[in-house]
């Protein structure tokens, strides 16, 4: 029991940084229909922006007091805006162009960006593992059995908000409105006077700021990274968004923390060298008994 | 009709680029054998190594000591005006290094006559599939870093020369997994560690030297209370970390490198109250404390050399190395440089031997089989017959400060 | 001599694609087959023919995946775990590993049928799966396979892979360390699958699966049997690359499981995109080039730099960089691929939505 409880909460804390990034995937492919397999890259950028923002600031070291607070956020907040823009550039560069084109051409793209991603960061840093540093205090709680670290609830806490917030954005907002008429029918909704254009550079943006967030997150939770860690992260994320019902909100943010549960559960009982197996395995069965995931509607085949 | 124009230029392209073919094959045979003959003094060295993708910090830096190597040699000049030509492909594809491309890099050697030595390949999996080419081109091969024991030892050595079981042409400076793995259990016993936990990587260098460990560590009177694998790209440890916490073990000890998780796993080690426990490893965390920081701090690890402190050898190659590439040397830079030492000294002797004339590979691979003592960073080179060093010496080091220091070494065999 | 053979290959098949006629494509066809299969003797090293070898194994896998991707419209993404079965195959069969020593030949059909059969196990329970729901179970299906191989260290090697493997015979004569013998025997591989292929497309399945292509209900309602003729595309398509993984299995006499990891279906994925969907020829030129990009441009690329563009730059760093741009730019360039389709084509331009 006491395990049980201390793998639970290792899982869920890995399980928001998956969801964070799943989201982006979610929106984008609900919005787009495009598998954007450079999100992960993004991602990752966010961790590198993050650290060089560190960087020029000169610390090093934990913060306290209104440093903590000052410098930490503007390292998340630039490291947001930059995976945000860079997300807009992609897809103005990258895909825009190939919006009619046959589907599986904004895949290889996306491939393409995410090979310049990774080679551009590889080239700035190098390819071996670089660390983050130890810039956020992180003092443990003691919960009866089992002891949860301040990071660890904010993570999930971040996970939870940004899906809420999106929720808030999507059903609320004229631009919601907007990426809702576009996600059921782009050219109706350009007829309706929705600006195409916009509204999906838009949801490249929030997804693009997401990863960001999503990247500062694992820079300060695992003070490391480099430069194919959005490889495996992003694998792992596209996973959780298909699991939860791919273009559903609330299912890239379940979908990410029953991976990360998984991959927790399935190291601690079964063995390291099987948790992506598992995870994969699970997918697979899930969707061979609930084919448009957990949470997904069942749409017929878009004709 | 543009598309007509392109259909007929094409055709009339195809007999023109097949014409081309042939003079240019022609041209290339001839014009390598005669890069040879006439100006009578150009040697290359064929280098593979992963230079692109996840292996490209480590291979480039293994690649600087091998070009090191090279330059100094020519400044200092060879007998007979030979000058040493480095030419270096990579291995990886798609940023993964990758046995197939290891191959056809390595028949390019073979084909290019001349190439009298290769060196490398980084990984033992693509020496594995290079091997038995090499073999049957009769073409040296020294690596730096590869450690599976079946490239040099038993049967599965055998198997790889079966094209021409009399001829020996694969050598490394790197220790084997099995030498490593025996050194390591015996410094941690002599630690007075009575329990181990074993992480490995599930690669190859990884996986193999922690199995030695827990066989060796067991013999010698050691409890291994479990042994655990873990998958490529894993960021997150805690929860294999957790499950270790509640065994309380003496000593975790870690098959693999720093970038494939003993970095991540040392770090996160103090964030389930594992911080105390002692954390040891092989010769591919030296740089640990570039990834975990302060917490590095009492991390063991072994290196296949003698004390590096003492060897005049090694810290001169450490300044040279700094002052030509402006960068720390990497994990293999020094085994790179000595691994190249061996080839150019061995391409001496046959110059001299072969009165002052560009010798043949067979010439210069009956050199490199002779080496002896040969002075180099990572101390006296020599070979045995199956290619691997002669009275190997594998030192621990432990980390304070997050500087190593020295505390013990000891001598290896078979 | 490999980029002009690459360039030879590529020319002929552009010109078969252009052509009209049944005879002329014919012609050529039998012009080009000729012109390779003397290719060799015309000088080369062994070190090209290698290439070309692997050029070839990356032309039969382009052509077998079109069955599933560019046919019948699945996306596959896991396709090197078929290409993975059909190796591991041979290594296990035909090692020391367990002391057998089946014969090459009959291994290359007996690892077709294998990997068919894989490709029926997984195609059963997911082929009513939707397009992109389909393509993230073939994903995980190719994470799954290299890693069970990494993983039963046993009986596979585990990461070390299994070395040291039979080397094939022809009528009692071995083939040896020499590239050329497999250089043929990747020769009749491609022409194989070419027959076969271009026969299927053809055949009524062919019919079928376009008609699923290009709207399942409509197909279903037609009356064809829409999970029978995935599944058949499924188990066909994995053949190919069953077969192929045998012949590159025996010339490597190695296999271990990072030879075939997502990248290796991303790879053969791009070939088929990047040369045209669907159209043989187009698969054939999208393989070439990127074969001969990725296993002969991008690994001398430091060599190029200085031999050709007189540069002391650091090129192979970039190898990833050049590799994407080249992706990104030839894509926005011709979004339908370098041949594309014929009916395809003309699908493009009659789509309404063409407008927006």
């Amino acid at each position: 029991m006491h395990e049980f409880l201390a793998q639970l909460v290792n899982g869920i804390s890995l399980g928001g940084i998956y969801a964070l990034i799943a989201i982006g995937y979610t929106m984008v492919y609900g919005i787009a229909e495009l598998i954007n397999f450079a999100h992960g890259d993004v991602y990752t950028l966010g961790t590198f922006v993050a650290l060089a923002i560190f960087g020029a600031l000169g610390i090093s070291g934990e913060l306290h007091g209104i440093a903590l607070v000052v410098d930490s956020g503007l390292a998340l907040i630039g490291a947001a805006v930059c995976c945000g823009l860079i997300g807009m550039a992609m897809e103005r560069l990258a895909y825009r162009r190939l919006r009619n084109a046959p589907r599986l051409a904004p895949l290889i793209t996306a491939i393409g960006v995410s090979f310049i991603l990774q080679n551009l960061m590889q080239l700035w840093k190098g390819s071996a593992p670089i660390p983050f540093p130890a810039v956020l205090p992180n003092p443990r709680f003691d919960l009866g059995p089992v002891s949860i670290t301040a990071q660890q609830i904010a993570v999930v806490a971040l996970a939870v908000a940004a899906m809420f917030a999106l929720q808030i954005v999507v059903t609320r907002t004229r631009t919601g409105a907007a990426m809702r008429a576009v996600a059921q029918d782009r050219q109706a909704a350009s007829l309706m006077g929705v600006d195409v254009d916009r509204t999906i550079a838009i949801t490249f943006l929030i997804a693009g700021l997401l990863a960001g967030v999503g990247g500062f997150v694992s820079g300060v939770y695992y003070q490391s990274t480099w430069f194919l860690n959005g490889f495996s992260a992003g694998l792992k994320a596209f996973t959780a968004a298909v699991l939860g019902g791919i273009g559903n909100i609330a299912g890239a943010m379940l979908g990410g923390f029953l991976i990360g549960i998984i991959e927790s559960f399935a190291t601690w009982l079964i063995g390291g060298q099987w948790s992506n197996v598992t995870v994969f395995a699970i997918l697979i069965l899930v969707l061979v008994l609930k084919p448009s995931g957990l949470l997904g509607e069942r749409v017929p085949e878009k004709v | 009709m543009l598309s007509r124009s392109l259909v007929l230029r094409l055709c009339a392209a195809a007999p023109l680029a097949f014409a081309l073919a042939a003079c240019s094959s022609n041209a290339s045979t001839a014009s390598s054998s005669a890069a040879q003959a006439p100006a009578g003094n150009a040697v290359k060295i064929g280098i593979d190594l992963p230079l692109s993708g996840a292996d490209s910090s480590v291979g480039r830096s293994t690649l600087n000591g091998m070009l090191l190597a090279i330059e100094q040699a020519n400044a200092k000049g060879l007998p007979g005006g030979v000058t040493l030509q480095p030419d270096q492909l990579d291995d990886a594809v798609q940023g993964v290094h990758s046995p197939q491309q290891g191959v056809a890099n390595a028949r390019t050697f073979i084909s290019d006559d001349g190439v009298l030595v290769m060196l490398g390949p980084y990984n033992s999996n693509v020496a594995a599939a290079q091997i038995p080419v090499t073999n049957a081109a009769g073409l040296a091969q020294i690596s730096a870093s590869t450690v599976s024991d079946g490239l040099t030892l038993g049967d599965d050595a055998k198997n790889l020369r079966r094209a021409n079981p009399t001829t020996n042409t694969f050598f490394r400076v790197s220790t084997t997994d099995s030498r490593q793995g025996a050194a390591a259990a015996r410094f941690a016993r002599q630690l007075g560690k009575k329990t181990v936990y074993i992480i490995d990587d599930n690669e190859t260098y990884g996986l193999d030297l922690a199995n030695v460990f827990e066989k060796d560590f067991t013999q010698l009177g050691g409890t291994v209370i479990g042994h655990d694998h873990i998958d490529k790209g894993t960021q997150d440890f805690k929860a294999l970390l957790t499950k270790i916490a509640a065994t309380k073990p003496d000593l975790i000890f870690y098959g693999g490198t720093t970038s494939t998780g003993a970095g991540l796993i040392r770090q996160q080690m103090f964030d389930v109250g594992l911080g105390n426990t002692a954390f040891m490893g092989g010769d591919g965390i030296p740089d640990i404390a570039t990834v975990a920081g302060p917490r590095a701090d009492g991390t063991y690890y072994t290196v296949a050399a003698p004390n590096a402190d003492k060897l005049l050898s090694a810290r001169q190659f450490v300044r040279d190395y700094e002052a030509r590439f402006h960068e720390p040397i990497g994990p293999y830079s020094a085994n790179a440089y000595a691994a190249t030492q061996v080839a150019i000294a061995a391409i001496a002797a046959a110059t001299k031997e072969n009165g002052g004339k560009v010798p043949t590979r067979a010439q210069v691979l009956a050199q490199i089989a002779k080496t002896n003592a040969l002075s180099t960073p990572i101390g006296p080179v020599g070979f045995d017959a199956g290619g691997d060093v002669l009275e190997p010496v594998v030192s621990l080091y432990t980390i304070k400060n997050g500087q190593p220091v020295f505390i013990s070494q000891q001598s290896v065999s078979k | 001599m490999v980029y002009a053979i690459a360039a030879i290959v590529i020319a002929f098949a552009v010109a078969i694609d252009r052509v009209r006629t049944k005879r002329t494509k014919l012609l050529l066809l039998a012009g080009l087959a000729v012109l390779l299969a003397v290719a060799p003797r015309l000088g080369g090293s062994d070190a090209s023919v290698n290439a070309l070898v692997d050029i070839g194994i990356y032309v039969v896998l382009a052509l077998g995946l079109n069955v599933v991707v560019g046919f019948a419209g699945l996306l596959d993404l896991g396709y090197a775990a078929f290409f993975a079965i059909g190796a591991y195959t041979y290594a296990m069969l035909a090692s020391p590993q367990f002391g057998l020593h089946l014969p090459f030949w009959v291994l290359l059909f007996l690892a077709a049928a294998l990997a068919s059969l894989c490709g029926i196990v997984l195609g059963a329970p997911t082929l009513r799966l939707r397009g992109d729901y389909l393509a993230i179970v073939t994903l995980g299906f190719g994470e799954i396979v290299p890693q069970v191989f990494q993983n039963l260290t046993k009986y596979t090697g585990g990461p070390n892979g299994i070395g040291a493997l039979d080397v094939p015979t022809f009528f009692g004569i071995p083939f040896g360390q020499s590239a050329l013998p497999y250089y043929y025997v990747t020769l009749a591989a491609i022409a194989l699958t070419l027959l076969l292929t271009n026969n299927l497309r053809a055949s009524r399945l062919g019919r079928a699966w376009m008609a699923i292509r290009e709207d399942q209900l409509a197909a279903a309602h037609a009356g064809i049997d829409t999970t029978r003729s995935k599944l058949a595309a499924f188990a066909l398509g994995a053949s190919f690359s069953g077969f192929a993984g045998v012949i590159f299995a025996a010339k490597l006499s190695l296999v271990s499981p990072d030879l075939f990891q997502f990248q290796v279906s991303v790879l053969v994925v791009s070939m088929l995109v990047l040369g045209g969907m669907g159209n043989i020829p187009g698969v054939v030129v999208g393989a070439v080039l990127l074969g001969l990009l990725n296993g002969t441009v991008l690994p001398q690329l430091d060599t190029i730099a200085t031999d050709v563009l007189h540069v002391h730059a650091d090129l192979t760093q970039a190898s990833f960089l050049i590799y994407g741009v080249i992706l990104v730019g030839l894509m926005l360039f011709r979004p339908e691929g370098l041949l594309p389709d014929r009916e395809r084509r003309a699908e493009m331009h009659a789509a309404p939505n063409e407008v927006v």
